[in-house]
């Protein structure tokens, strides 16, 4: 047999070798951290070392205030990326089976899809205040827009022969558009939310760092002002868990709603 | 249609196909003519298969039937109606797999039903009939990923006759499949047209897939599609027989095939280059 070697094109390797060098590359990266800081290479104070991050991180929590800012940022996230669906859902669907739908609504939601979000901050601060509602709208427009399009373009992909094959068995346009339609398309309008939700993370953070009392990204603010850089590292820790908690949850939706899937499409 | 009275002779056609011509506009503002004048009666418990080489029309030909393309010209008549749009009546199989990801063979099968609402009892017999007859009873309750090509094929043969059309049509159905599984659907279909008899246009540019399965054969030309020669597969003098093998050994059966191909290479477009 040939000698196995460490590194070879292609070949797959053990999965506890798989999570072994994904932990390793995290533990390498904060001993370094820690290495660097214990050394005096960079300025303890703003740089503080993880197991100080950790330490913050755990008092923060354990104070309570923190849960609660946290609570609001997901709540946040949640309102503002069900309201973007409820639309978007719906219109992508259309707009991606019916050309006429798509001729009306396209040269609007094209043109949105170009207006940066952010650049709306001033005009949602005049209309709405700095509450909830402002930051909500943010997030809102940030999603809508892109997640109508690749909608749009999932529900297109749906090959015609499923849809003629409907028809020539007696398939009415609603028919058609619940039975074929939606459930070809639904893997793909899954995996197009997963990814903007991730992409609401983002706008989550300028939402909150602009003019915000509450929800993480204020707690960061606010600490930035009395130069608790431990506390800012702890929040980004917060908001990139998060992050991965909710993708991997819509990652275990996706798998259970779509068993019927080849292992190779998931 | 004004002055001209509608007189169309009262044969005991199952479809009608009569001077129906088909041109598409391009997007150079050119018109193209994919079929021209063509005309044909399919009878009852008939299978007859549109054949010839790829671009002669025969496509749309049978999408034309199925209601899925708009005649420029002409008319088409099933069962002494005009026919103006898809429906159930015209049941389509497709070259590719057209099997729902989302059902099990069961409910792909019974799909069709529910549609034209079936009550329940009723779908489930005639769905459990069709899947034994399309040999899919081990596979009821699998999905479609995890079938095999030949066997995606069946749960759409099955799916479409549950649903009792009055004609079946039949686009490359087997065109997909590799030369054996062909082979065993091509017979699977025969024992179908002896059981069911049911009336049967199908596409095919096969040349043996056609001699064995059809009663008639209709050969189209290329560009434009019309049609050149009605054949009657005579030899098998008016028989249905499940077995390539015997069918090739048939006499007649050479020189069929014979001229068919003779035909096929006249409307080759590389005819030129192998003269």
């Amino acid at each position: 047999m040939r000698r196995q070697r460490w590194l070879e094109f292609k070949r797959p390797i053990p999965r506890r070798a798989t999570v072994a060098l994904g932990v390793a590359v995290w533990v390498i990266f904060f001993a370094l951290w820690e290495f660097a800081v214990a050394q005096a290479w960079v300025n303890a104070k703003f740089m503080p070392p993880p197991h100080v991050v950790v330490g913050t991180l755990y008092e923060m929590l354990a104070g309570g205030a923190f849960v609660v800012d946290i609570g609001i940022s997901i709540y946040r996230i949640f309102l503002s990326f069900a309201l973007a669906c409820l639309i978007a859902v719906p219109l992508g669907i259309l707009m991606g089976s019916f050309r006429r739908v798509e001729a009306f609504f396209n040269p609007l939601v094209s043109a949105w899809r170009y207006l940066p979000a952010p650049s709306f901050i001033p005009l949602l601060l005049m209309w709405f205040g700095t509450g909830d509602t402002q930051k909500i709208a943010l997030l809102f427009i940030g999603v809508l827009w892109f997640l109508i399009t690749i909608i749009m373009d999932h529900v297109k992909a749906v090959r015609a022969e499923l849809i003629e094959t409907s028809m020539t068995l007696g398939g009415s346009r609603w028919q058609i558009l619940r039975t074929v339609v939606v459930p070809a398309a639904m893997p793909n309008i899954v995996v197009a939310m997963r990814q903007m939700l991730a992409v609401s993370w983002t706008y989550l953070v300028i939402a909150e760092i602009v003019a915000a009392t509450t929800g993480i990204g204020a707690v960061m603010m606010r600490a930035k002002r009395f130069l608790h850089v431990d506390q800012i590292m702890a929040s980004i820790i917060v908001i990139g868990l998060l992050g991965l908690l909710f993708d991997y949850l819509f990652r275990l939706t996706h798998r259970r709603m779509f068993r019927y899937l080849d292992e190779r499409e998931r | 249609m004004r002055g001209a009275v509608a007189s169309r002779p009262q044969t005991g056609a199952k479809l009608s196909v009569s001077h129906v011509s088909k041109s598409f506009d391009t997007s150079s503002g050119d018109v193209i003519d994919a079929v021209v004048d063509v005309s044909f009666d399919v009878a009852e418990n008939e299978l007859c298969a549109l054949l010839g080489p790829s671009g002669c029309g025969k496509s749309t030909v049978l999408r034309m039937v199925a209601g899925l393309e708009e005649p420029t010209d002409g008319s088409l008549m099933l069962d002494g109606q005009e026919i103006v749009g898809p429906g159930g009546d015209r049941g389509m199989i497709f070259q590719t797999y057209t099997s729902f990801d989302w059902l099990t063979v069961q409910q792909n099968v019974e799909y069709g039903m529910r549609l034209n609402g079936v009550p329940k009892g009723e779908r489930k017999a005639r769905a459990d009939h069709y899947i034994e007859l399309v040999q899919l009873e081990k596979f009821r309750n699998a999905f479609p990923s995890q079938l095999s090509g030949g066997m995606k094929q069946r749960v759409a043969i099955a799916r479409t006759l549950a649903n009792n059309p009055a004609i079946l049509l039949m686009d490359e159905p087997f065109g997909a499949l590799d030369a054996e599984t062909r082979w065993t659907m091509q017979e699977l279909l025969m024992i179908i047209m002896e059981s069911l008899r049911p009336t049967v246009l199908m596409v095919t540019h096969d040349i043996e897939e056609a001699i064995f399965l059809a009663d008639r054969i209709l050969f189209m030309t290329r560009h434009p599609g019309r049609i050149r020669e009605d054949l009657e597969t005579r030899f098998k003098s008016g028989q249905r027989i499940p077995d390539k093998e015997a069918v090739t050994g048939l006499e007649g059966y050479a020189d069929l095939e014979r001229h068919i191909m003779h035909m096929m290479r006249e409307e080759s477009p590389n005819r030129e280059r192998r003269a």
